[in-house]
């Protein structure tokens, strides 16, 4: 049964005030359901890193309202008092560029949000291990970022976003950095878990090609969001 | 938890080691600089407490015999023996001398005592105490020369018949002991050209029977300060306690020269906090994306805290022990004696670590504003 993960009603970010003032969202409404893969289009400035910056409660909004997982985080002011946390136990992130902690190894990187949220080690280890296996990186608990390839370092950051068993993913163009074929397969595989898991994913993606593995697409520009239609 | 200092230094380990050591160096030299004020303060007491005197008689109005000149005729020690509580009287003269050891000259404090009296204001090492006051000389290892060995000075050849070890003046220069009476010669006898012509002007031949100060021993009875005030009442000299003649060395002689140490170790504590600050902070900035990364999947600022502080501190403590290192290692290559203190090293450590925790703040404070949105691209 889908239920709404992220309900987006009316919100709206404003940089800077008066006459130099850029508006940079433009209250935006929609709703976004559990196991749905959802990619955020837009060119370049068009406001799609401050809405998912707002999604993760990283940014502020200038007004609006927005609910995660059922709880109103936003209503023109925070209604949480610390966003990390609620970052953290909900929300994962997988960014453009793999951005894992270079000092820590593949297994530190996955195990790291979940032993912030008290979970025992062990715990946060043996689920590191199961999806490390799952993602295909499982023989590379020991290695350091450096130590692996591109698309290894990127199934590792998917494994880091799904450690904490989040209901939300938000991910920054996950694909940019690989070539087409690992590109297509990291896509089906982030779709693969949305399904299985149950887990909303907004994926701000240029690459018009991944388009028929979105469930739905959010169009964003001059700062207005709107849905586009699926052929 | 995973400690992320840790994993950080590990990850680039000699980059850290290399870095504490740097600022070890720095540490190690403010503890050479009060080890240095700490030599001082030794040297200016070794000659004092090898002579063991309960009281110093020196000229009147003044702080003799180290902090000023001082000169006495040598016959006084007869009345000051009849002294109630004066169990001994030791005249003493010291003077600078410059002697040669081959082709290097070595500049020594010479200490005149009475051989024959059976007074030792030396601790040997090696050899003998004066037996015969025949040209026969007592000199510090520090000095380079050996036993037996002949020294020339002034118009008589010496030869080294004991060693002392570590025995040197409040300027440092290693001592040399020799017969009273040979003392005054050197110092107080003119050459003949000099009487010649004091003789011509109608001058008297200088005595040499003159002395820099007379060592007292005491009756174990005796109250120093009552005796001091007898002598001073009615020899109309100048007479110091062993404490007092303490406090003239350590505040007259060596007060300027430590506080000038004592400015270029709180220089050198400064330029340590400064460069141990700018180094946290450079840290900090090398870590700015992991940082906004950390923040930006959750990590409490208590998680981003507390690895700066604690790479901060460990930085401290390695650079402490590095620091200590290079001391304890360099500190006998100096000329001049360098006393390297437990305590006070573990006063520096008390320092370094609040410095540390100091410097870490700005280091602490740059991280708590990196924007966690700067993880993200676009």
């Amino acid at each position: 049964m889908k239920h709404s993960v992220i309900a987006v009603e009316n919100i709206s970010k404003t940089y800077g005030s008066g006459e130099s003032a850029v508006v940079a969202i433009k209250e935006a409404t929609f709703e976004i359901f559990s196991g749905e893969t959802v990619a955020l289009l837009g060119p370049s400035g068009s406001g799609k890193t401050t809405l998912i910056t707002m999604i993760g409660c990283i940014t502020e909004p200038s007004g609006g309202k927005l609910r995660l997982n059922g709880s109103l985080v936003y209503d023109y002011k925070w209604c949480i008092s610390d966003t990390r946390k609620l970052r953290r136990e909900n929300i994962g992130f997988i960014f453009q560029s793999h951005n894992l902690i270079p000092f820590l190894n593949v297994q530190e990187n996955v195990t790291l949000v979940p032993l912030m949220n008290n979970v025992s080690t062990k715990e946060a280890n043996t689920r590191a291990k199961e999806l490390l296996e799952y993602l295909g990186v499982g023989d590379k608990l020991d290695k350091i970022p450096a130590q692996l390839s591109g698309g290894q370092s990127q199934r590792v950051a998917i494994a880091r976003s799904l450690a904490n068993n989040p209901k939300i993913i938000l991910a920054d163009e996950p694909t940019a950095a690989l070539d087409s074929e690992r590109a297509l397969s990291v896509m089906q595989l982030l779709r693969k878990l949305a399904h299985e898991q149950e887990v909303a994913i907004i994926i701000v993606t240029h690459d018009e090609r991944m388009l028929p593995l979105f469930d739905r697409i959010l169009r964003v520009e001059d700062g207005y969001v709107r849905e586009e239609d699926r052929l | 938890m995973i400690n992320l200092a840790q994993r950080d230094i590990a990850h680039s380990l000699g980059k850290f080691v290399t870095t504490a050591l740097g600022v070890g160096m720095l540490i190690g030299v403010v503890l050479i600089m009060i080890g240095v004020y700490r030599g001082m303060a030794h040297d200016a007491l070794i000659v004092p407490n090898d002579l063991g005197a309960e009281l110093w008689v020196v000229q009147k109005d003044t702080l003799g015999p180290f902090a000023e000149t001082s000169r006495l005729h040598e016959d006084l020690k007869y009345s000051l023996k009849g002294f109630r509580g004066v169990k001994a009287v030791y005249p003493i003269t010291f003077q600078s001398l410059q002697l040669f050891c081959g082709e290097k000259p070595v500049r020594v404090f010479a200490l005149g005592y009475e051989a024959l009296s059976g007074y030792k204001p030396f601790k040997l090492m090696e050899g003998r105490a004066i037996q015969i006051p025949q040209k026969e000389m007592i000199v510090d290892s520090k000095t380079g020369f050996k036993l037996g060995e002949a020294i020339s000075l002034g118009r008589e050849t010496y030869t080294v018949v004991g060693l002392t070890h570590k025995a040197v003046s409040s300027g440092g220069d290693p001592m040399v002991y020799i017969d009273l009476a040979e003392a005054q010669e050197l110092q107080f006898l003119f050459s003949n050209e000099q009487i010649r012509n004091d003789r011509i002007r109608g001058g008297n031949t200088p005595s040499t029977s003159t002395v820099n100060t007379f060592v007292l021993m005491l009756n174990d009875d005796a109250e120093p300060l009552s005796v001091a005030h007898e002598i001073e009442k009615w020899k109309h000299q100048q007479v110091y306690t062993a404490q007092e003649q303490e406090v003239i060395l350590t505040k007259n002689l060596i007060e300027r020269s430590a506080k000038q140490i004592g400015m270029f170790t709180v220089i050198l504590l400064i330029v340590s906090s400064v460069i141990i600050s700018l180094i946290i902070y450079t840290m900090t900035i090398g870590k700015m994306k992991e940082i906004a990364i950390l923040k930006l999947i959750g990590a409490p600022n208590s998680v981003i805290t507390k690895m700066i502080a604690q790479q901060s501190l460990l930085l401290g403590i390695l650079a402490f022990i590095g620091g200590n290192l290079f001391a304890h290692a360099s500190a006998d290559l100096f000329p001049k004696t360098i006393i390297l203190v437990p305590t006070d090293a573990l006063k520096l450590l008390g320092v370094v670590i609040i410095v540390s925790m100091l410097a870490s703040l700005s280091g602490i404070r740059t991280a708590l504003r990196i924007d966690p949105a700067s993880a993200i691209g676009g």
